[in-house]
């Protein structure tokens, strides 16, 4: 059933994508930091703190596209069973909690500014914390589970059930309430922010997305090496004494 | 489909069985229920008024009581390694989860008929004027968290921190069962007509249906081996 893997397949080529998505993603959030400094106009009501917008939107776009990649590979791996799969939803549910964790940092850091409060129950809020849980429960699932076979099936099962129910909690939470600010440039009728605000915030875009497929690449050659060094172990232990 | 649900009844009553002659598990979640409301009962400020937020210490309440349960719903599979013997029966996996998911909202339906008579006791709740409304709350709330907790209950059974897991995956993925639960439940609690709750009560059946079908197909992956 399962899908061989050439274990002895070179790593090197993802290494260099890795590298040169990373020089990339450095070009571009050098760029992107110096928009947001220097460029940006200052926004009227909230002032300077409104800078970390353009940090805050870009890791929580990040952070669902990881989930995403999360629940394709989980389903991809179900069906499969292609180890790679795996690497791929592990490496991906890894930078998503991290991604969303600078989501959950900066937004209080804002919001104490311009709500008064660290923290307020809103629905966007809400829904990212409950993300969060989500998929630190990934990992508390998977390290719980001694059988990695089975440990790898438990995870790509969270992943789909989860992946199932984000967009419920999603209405749920949005219908429990609403204060968070509504997009300011994504909507129909087009953006209202001024237009180096739009700029900045798609410079930082690009930039946090070529870092986060750098990290993942880099992330998933780790991964691998690593399992084929535990796979030697076990294999090494297997062997009986001469 | 009949010769499906009919083994799916035979899951069901094997486990229904084994409960109506021991009655551990339910009689822990009950004691553990009526526990709750006492702690509410004492942590609470006097001046609080009980039936303001009911809702919300009626849904606490079901959600741990449940947990609770869940953590016993695979151990006998797991002790006696009768588990080989169910994956070598002829039965299919989904027909399996049917079976263990139904005898659980048995055992948690049983444990909510002590939970909402002990807390009108204890709080002075009237049920009398949304006895309808809050049955069809209740189910299909229960339904939810059932179909969730049966799945992940499978998985925590096979790792090395059991039923410790349950709650972990559990609690954030049954947020939406929450919200709509608890707060359709006050309504109808003050008094509010069921046209209001509507609303809540589609989302419930909603997400019922979903992971019922989601979860009887995903459960195949859980009990492999």
């Amino acid at each position: 059933m399962n899908v061989p893997v050439d274990e002895n397949a070179s790593l090197a080529g993802t290494r260099r994508w890795s590298v040169g998505l990373g020089f990339l993603a450095a070009i571009a959030l050098v760029w992107g930091f110096w928009m947001i400094f220097f460029y940006a106009p200052t926004e009227r009501e909230m002032g300077i703190v409104q800078r970390i917008f353009y940090v805050h939107v870009p890791s929580a776009l990040v952070a669902y596209l990881a989930f995403g990649i999360v629940a394709l590979c989980s389903l991809g791996y179900l069906w499969l069973r292609d180890e790679r799969l795996d690497a791929i939803s592990v490496c991906a549910a890894e930078l998503g909690v991290i991604f969303a964790t600078i989501v959950l940092v900066t937004g209080p850091l804002w919001g104490k500014i311009a709500w008064g409060a660290w923290w307020v129950w809103d629905a966007r809020t809400s829904f990212t914390l409950l993300l969060w849980f989500i998929y630190v429960g990934y990992f508390v699932l998977r390290q719980a589970t001694e059988d990695p076979e089975r440990g790898k099936r438990f995870a790509a099962v969270l992943g789909i059930v989860g992946a199932v129910d984000i967009p419920l909690i999603h209405m749920s939470v949005q219908w429990f309430r609403t204060q968070h600010p509504k997009p300011v440039v994504l909507k129909p009728e087009g953006p209202t922010a001024a237009p180096e605000m739009v700029q900045t915030l798609l410079v930082n875009m690009l930039a946090l997305t070529l870092l986060f497929f750098s990290l993942l690449l880099a992330r998933y050659v780790v991964e691998r090496l690593s399992r084929r060094i535990d796979a030697a172990r076990v294999a090494a232990q297997l062997r009986p004494a001469a | 489909m009949a010769a499906y649900l009919a083994q799916a009844w035979a899951v069901a009553r094997k486990d229904l069985l084994l409960e109506a002659r021991s009655r551990e598990r339910f009689v822990a979640m009950a004691t553990f229920a009526v526990l709750v409301a006492v702690v509410f009962s004492f942590a609470l400020d006097p001046g609080v008024r009980a039936s303001t937020i009911a809702g919300a210490m009626l849904w606490v309440t079901v959600l741990f009581a449940g947990t609770l349960g869940l953590g016993r719903a695979f151990a006998l599979e797991r002790e006696a390694d009768a588990l080989t013997g169910v994956l070598v029966s002829p039965i299919p996996r989904g027909a399996f989860y049917l079976g263990k998911l139904a005898a659980n909202l048995a055992i948690v339906t049983c444990v909510e008929l002590v939970i909402f008579p002990v807390y009108a006791l204890f709080f002075g709740l009237r049920y009398a004027g949304a006895l309808g409304g809050l049955a069809i709350v209740v189910v299909l709330a229960t339904i939810g968290f059932m179909a969730l907790g049966t799945l992940f209950a499978a998985m925590a059974a096979h790792s090395r921190l059991g039923e410790t897991l349950i709650p972990i995956l559990l609690l954030p993925l049954l947020i939406p069962v929450v919200i709509f639960a608890a707060s359709a439940t006050q309504r109808l609690l003050v008094g509010r007509p069921f046209s209001e709750i509507e609303s809540s009560v589609r989302m419930l059946l909603a997400f019922d249906l979903i992971f019922l079908f989601v979860c009887t197909a995903a459960f195949g992956a859980v009990m492999e081996e």
